[in-house]
């Protein structure tokens, strides 16, 4: 215990630690040995508990920077880790306390209440995130077929010169976007419809890509992960040639935690 | 590693076994618990970041992606198939210089792309800082 004394505060030759926190989960959980955590070295993952909850935990050099792509990995991983097999709150990436008491004084002790109350609202459940993505000669070909004057102004546009025509070049770019984006709504909908009745609940996040048809989180009852993952055969099958559809998961329920209240 | 799910006919689902870095940005950085106001100083920038990347999709250069997607499918589908090649000879004779350009701008952009990644990791480094923390007795 003796790192538990150390505040980050400097001093000559020492190495300042802080105690950096992957996510809130249940007492029973441990952490084997090898288990991702951030930092290079990787640090040792740690489960401090309090009461009926528990905080995953590793020690950080505070003198090092954060946030290269294998802490980011690390972070994710040991989350999606623990909640295939316990519930867990995710934190959102980055937080840093001084002291592994500070752990238990200022994120469990404050909060525990509210951390066990949100864990056994997600015990059983499981994060899927499903991005579906147009192919895009398929939505571009639709778009021309369904919009005479969109396909009109492109057949005008053929074999002119790119400098003569950048306007309209902008102009049938839009056109075609704006119709993209209504199918990309409509389709999110159908999405979201066609396994609405095996989820808990879904959360939009928006498109990252202009190809992008749709990006949902989704929230499964353990029970249903096979009815889910059939309704989500019996789109990609429906959507065969004109939509790819991606599936990860189950991931720890980044997208279905809500912030705790702040402390009274 | 990715295992196909076979099901009841066509349209396999991609089912990647582990994050990619891009679903990892995506998650965790945008979501999840923030506990407490420090910890929010650490991830500013990344939101700023996160809204730049969304409003690229309603910009001129995807309009004029779209506008060159729509050409290409009219090249695909004529299905003469010395119309591409011919096409693509008489671009470099014709108009070298403005390949070029065309060239160079796809370059710019994951160039760009490339800068969003080091200047978010170089912000995220910035910030994870101690000198952000709060230690009280550390400023």
């Amino acid at each position: 215990m003796s790192a538990s004394a150390q505040t980050g505060q400097a001093q000559p030759g020492q190495q300042r630690v802080g105690w950096y926190i992957y996510g809130i989960t249940t007492k029973d959980v441990e952490i084997n040995s090898g288990a991702p955590a951030v930092g290079d070295p990787p640090g040792k993952v740690e489960v401090v508990r309090h009461g009926d909850v528990a905080a995953l935990v590793s020690q950080v050099d505070v003198d090092r920077p954060l946030g290269r792509p294998d802490d980011l990995l690390a972070h994710e991983r040991l989350l999606d880790g623990v909640a295939a097999k316990a519930p867990v709150l995710p934190i959102r990436f980055g937080a840093v306390v001084a002291s592994r008491e500070a752990v238990l004084d200022e994120l469990l002790t404050p909060h525990g209440d509210e951390f066990a109350r949100a864990l056994r609202e997600i015990e059983g459940r499981f994060e899927y995130l499903v991005r579906a993505k147009y192919v895009e000669r398929a939505v571009v070909g639709e778009v021309l077929s369904e919009n005479p004057t969109v396909a009109q102004l492109r057949e005008r546009l053929a074999g002119q010169p790119e400098e003569a025509t950048r306007d309209e070049r902008i102009q049938l770019g839009q056109m075609i976007a704006q119709a993209v984006e209504a199918k990309r709504t409509e389709d999110t909908q159908k999405l979201i419809e066609a396994v609405e009745s095996v989820v808990v609940a879904n959360a939009v996040r928006p498109p990252s890509n202009e190809f992008d048809t749709a990006n949902i989180a989704f929230l499964v009852e353990r029970e249903r992960q096979s009815d889910f993952e059939n309704a989500l055969q019996r789109v990609a099958a429906d959507w065969d040639g004109r939509v790819t559809l991606r599936l990860l998961g189950p991931v720890a329920p980044y997208d279905f935690v809500q912030p705790p209240a702040p402390p009274q | 590693m990715t295992v196909q799910t076979s099901g009841g006919g066509g349209g396999a689902i991609d089912r990647p076994s582990s994050s990619s870095l891009a679903d990892v940005v995506d998650t965790i950085l945008d979501k999840g618990l923030v506990i407490d106001a420090y910890v929010r100083v650490s991830l500013i920038g990344i939101e700023l970041l996160t809204i730049d990347a969304r409003i690229v999709i309603a910009s001129v250069d995807t309009y004029l992606r779209f506008a060159e997607a729509a050409n290409r499918l009219d090249l695909a589908q004529s299905g003469n198939s010395q119309g591409l090649p011919d096409l693509l000879h008489g671009g470099q004779q014709q108009g070298n210089q403005q390949q070029g350009v065309e060239q160079g701008k796809g370059q710019a952009a994951i160039e760009g792309v490339t800068d969003k990644l080091n200047e978010l990791t170089d912000q995220v480094q910035q910030l994870a800082q101690p000198g952000r923390q709060r230690s009280g007795e550390g400023e």
